[in-house]
């Protein structure tokens, strides 16, 4: 299996998007936290695997306002950005613990299949408030999209790197799976842009990360906004909490980060 | 005695801390090859076909197992204390848990044994499973066990374990009021850091050197020796350091399995569990429900109990009867409760066969007992402790099944427990010791129950 | 490719793709990372790998070409023990010892980055190691003695030990 399988590892951007190529029979492996173990346990046995540790996309770039995260930066660095995008920052040091931070990446993050027992893609939240664009390659070519978008085709795509402007304030809000290191339930995520939009995303739902429009257009009013919040996602089952569960906490989280953003005023 | 109190070095501290302790999978024999099991994906089924000639064909398989290579198919492993045998080391006909052990394969790499598992032609024809202890009693409930949804080889073939002491109807007569409450912990995984191991190697002389991770050498050198049908003197166990067991590493059957491979094979032969096969099939602590009805009176006195509990043995019976005869010595608890109706099940379902971990058997009934005892002084508006004390076993008191006390420990755990929560107790609550029940300590309903009641 | 693990220089067989705990354990004899999950949750596989604690479990050993390595077998040997290994011998940090390796990794790398004896910040640096036996204090005492600087005395025997009064009433 592990003899047959060809393994690249692209030092440049550039090599990585040439050997992606349309993406067909091609396994990503970012950090390794998630594609590893599926190898270990013969679950997935990948013809070609693109080893990305070394192709040069762990990049934090900051220009003015626009911060821009390579797909291969390792979630630990999310850190630097305490002061900016507290949201992002917090979300990232909630995800596993020490020694899996530094090894997951972004782009793993953001592109991992749902998780079966229990959800994946913490950053999907926080990204998703930022209304951040992914830029990525694949089977028709360069694109660049509202990460929005990205997620509903992420699958044969190789994602580049997430762009986004630095909000005015931001807030995160979690319920985490009491654990030596705790898995994340549920999560809203909340930005106020600096013209003063306000935008929530929540993780932890069935399927990937999802705005909250009717929560949003209700901001003003957070009770409100936490009751119309239930009616922006899909809650499933899992092994860390139900529905049921879910639904019930959900409109807690979401006032908890209006009333967040409402103090950083 | 220079040992109690002395801080004594760990004898394997030093090699702890310096990555050199040897577990089972660290050591090394060349030419080992690895194994993998053909596990049941379904809770309840019959085998309709099996065909394992394609793995055994399989470049770099050196040998299949299955229930046809066991020499003897079924041991108990207890049965010295009576516990018939149920227990196909690899099923046969039919699969009663998810996850039970169907075949296995040794193979020349990790990789190659999961490709031959995967090469086995099995077809299964899934049966209604049961899982609800309650129901296991019900006249349509799915028949686990072919004998029937509980054990029913007590000493007398009796169904279940029984206690009977004074009269609970007096008790229940003469009681101010019946405080009930039923008790349901559940199954605990034990997650022993290092998943099950075993390493197996045939020796030229026709020994096998058994490396187990087992909590009991000598034992699981017997139930190696019984399914091999080989005397003792054919193996050699050498135990080490067991990467935490908590009671989950004394059923272990992975020995057994690897030897008959290494046999078939003439190779060494290592199977070491995956942490998935650890938490889907390895047994766990079992879950219990416990039904408790107390006669009391007004002033906290326990005139009897009423007890029912169902113990969940998954899939076989293992040692879940030596398990229930324990938790049915100890169901009054620290206390001395002088009128009893005890009756206790070991049942049947298609969960994973359950077995020991810290406590075994007792865990649950102390669980049970000291909720009940907050329970029946909150109904009754009393002090917890003064109720414990006040029913504390004593020096000449008995057990349910009539062991007399000599040396309790409740009076001064009780008092110990008050003191570091910073209760204080009533003068006479605080001055009450173990000695043998008298005065106000003695009413009549305590003194039948007595070890000597012609003394009082 | 190359890769130095305790100050020796390998030169790897195994396939980019295999894990470096499999190439440890399995090609190159260095047995201290344990196979406790195999998908990153236990920690028992944690080694140093260019100064940080990494999951040998879920490294593909093809993205660590010139790298340097360090397991516990590189933090000092029975004879010459550091201050991380005497401390968890003194305040008994290890039971069943399987959970160890991984735990002295981690707590090695916070210290080195400045690691205090506040034990919240040593139970985050832990977060991701699990132990079943201990229940975690005697681990977090010998992370917080070395932090302090603590020294410790392992020559305590039985013989030397006086016998304690217990105290209480029995």
């Amino acid at each position: 299996m592990t003899q047959a399988t060809e393994v690249l590892f692209p030092t440049s951007a550039d090599e990585a998007v040439a050997q992606f190529g349309d993406g067909s029979g091609v396994t990503v492996v970012g950090g390794g936290t998630i594609v590893m173990p599926e190898i270990t346990y013969g679950r997935l046995a990948p013809t070609k695997a693109l080893v990305l540790s070394r192709a040069g996309l762990d990049t934090l770039d900051v220009s003015g306002a626009t911060v821009t995260l390579g797909a291969g930066l390792p979630v630990a660095r999310l850190a630097e950005l305490a002061q900016d995008v507290k949201a992002l920052a917090q979300c990232a040091l909630n995800v596993a613990d020490y020694e899996i931070r530094l090894q997951a990446t972004v782009g793993g993050n953001l592109c991992a299949g749902e998780g079966q027992d229990a959800p994946r893609g913490d950053l999907q939240g926080p990204l998703l408030a930022l209304d951040a664009q992914a830029r990525s390659v694949g089977a028709d070519g360069a694109s660049t999209e509202p990460l929005e978008e990205f997620l509903g085709r992420r699958a044969g795509r190789l994602l580049l790197d997430v762009t986004f402007e630095k909000p005015a304030a931001s807030a995160f809000a979690a319920i985490d799976y009491a654990h030596t290191h705790e898995y994340t339930v549920l999560a809203v995520s909340g930005v106020r842009t600096a013209s003063g939009e306000t935008r929530l995303a929540a993780t932890g739902l069935a399927g990937f990360g999802t705005r909250l429009r009717s929560a949003e257009a209700a901001a003003s009013d957070p009770e409100r906004a936490g009751a119309a919040a239930v009616a922006d996602v899909s809650l499933g089952d899992d092994a860390l909490a139900s529905a049921w569960y879910r639904e019930r906490t959900l409109p807690v989280l979401v006032r908890r980060v209006l009333g967040e953003l409402e103090e950083s005023a | 005695m220079k040992a109690v109190g002395a801080r004594l070095p760990r004898y394997d501290g030093i090699e702890h801390v310096t990555g050199r302790t040897t577990y089972v999978d660290d050591v090394r024999v060349p030419g080992t090859l690895w194994a993998k099991a053909l596990r049941s994906p379904l809770h309840s089924a019959m085998i309709t076909s099996f065909d394992a000639s394609k793995a055994e064909a399989m470049p770099g398989v050196h040998a299949v197992i299955t229930h046809a290579d066991v020499p003897l198919l079924e041991y108990g492993h207890l049965s010295a204390l009576g516990i018939p045998a149920d227990e196909p080391l690899l099923a046969k006909d039919e699969v009663r848990y998810k996850g039970q052990p169907i075949a296995v394969v040794a193979a020349e790499d990790e990789e190659t044994a999961m490709a031959a598992v995967e090469a086995i032609d099995i077809e299964l024809d899934e049966r209604t499973p049961l899982f609800d202890i309650r129901r296991a009693f019900d006249s349509d409930a799915p028949k686990v066990h072919q004998w029937g949804n509980w054990y029913t080889h007590f000493e007398g073939e009796m169904d279940r374990r029984q206690i009977r002491k004074g009269s609970v109807e007096d008790a229940f007569d003469k009681a101010d009021t019946i405080v009930q409450g039923v008790y349901r912990p559940a199954a605990i995984e034990h997650v022993p850091l290092e998943t099950q191991v075993a390493l197996v190697v045939p020796e030229a002389s026709g020994r096998l050197t058994i490396y187990s991770c087992t909590q009991a050498l000598y034992f699981s050198m017997g139930v190696v020796a019984a399914h091999l049908q080989v005397p003792l003197n054919k193996l050699k166990v050498v135990g080490g350091t067991v990467g935490g067991g908590f009671g989950g590493k004394v059923d272990t059957a992975s020995e057994t399995m690897c030897a008959l491979l290494a046999q078939k094979s003439g190779r060494p032969v290592k199977w070491r569990w995956t942490r998935e096969e650890e938490f889907l099939c390895s047994s766990t602590r079992a879950p219990w429900h416990m039904e408790i009805a107390d006669a009391v009176t007004k002033d906290g006195w326990i005139l009897g109990r009423k007890m029912l509990t169902l113990h969940d043995s998954g899939a076989y019976g293992r040692f879940s009867p030596y398990g229930l005869t324990k938790h049915s010595f100890h169901h009054t608890g620290a206390y001395t409760i002088p009128n009893l109706e005890f009756d206790g099940y070991v049942v049947f379902t298609n969960r994973v066969p359950t077995t020991a971990m810290r406590g075994f058997g007792v865990t649950s009934v102390s669980f049970a007992t000291e909720t009940h005892m907050s329970r029946i002084a909150d109904l009754l508006g009393l002090d917890p402790y003064e109720v414990r004390l006040k029913n504390a076993n004593r020096i000449g008191d008995t057990s349910p099944n009539r062991i007399v006390y000599t040396d309790p420990s409740t009076v001064s755990v009780v008092k110990a427990l008050a003191g570091g929560m910073d209760v204080e107790l009533q003068p006479d609550y605080a001055a009450m010791t173990r000695d043998p029940r008298e005065g106000d300590l003695l009413p009549e309903h305590l003194v039948g129950q007595m070890a000597n009641p012609e003394d009082h | 490719m190359n890769l130095t693990v305790n100050g020796r220089t390998h030169d790897v067989e195994s396939g980019p793709l295999a894990t470096l705990l499999d190439v440890l354990r399995e090609e190159l004899g260095v047995t201290s990372p344990k196979a406790g999950c195999e998908q990153g949750g236990c920690g028992a596989c944690t080694v140093i790998v260019d100064g940080e604690p990494q999951r040998a479990c879920l490294t593909p050993v093809g993205a660590l070409d010139g790298a340097s390595v360090t397991t516990v077998e590189g933090l000092g040997a029975p004879e010459s023990l550091s201050p991380l290994q005497q401390a968890f011998t003194h305040h008994y940090a290890a039971q069943c010892g399987f959970c160890t390796s991984g735990m002295m990794i981690a707590a090695d790398a916070y210290l080195k980055r400045g690691g205090t004896d506040d034990r919240e910040a040593i139970q985050e640096a832990l977060a991701g190691h699990v132990c079943r036996c201990t229940g975690y204090v005697k681990i977090i005492d010998a992370v917080a003695a070395v932090a302090r600087g603590d020294s410790f005395d392992l020559t305590v025997t039985a013989a030397s030990a006086g016998m304690t009064n217990l105290g209480g009433d029995v």
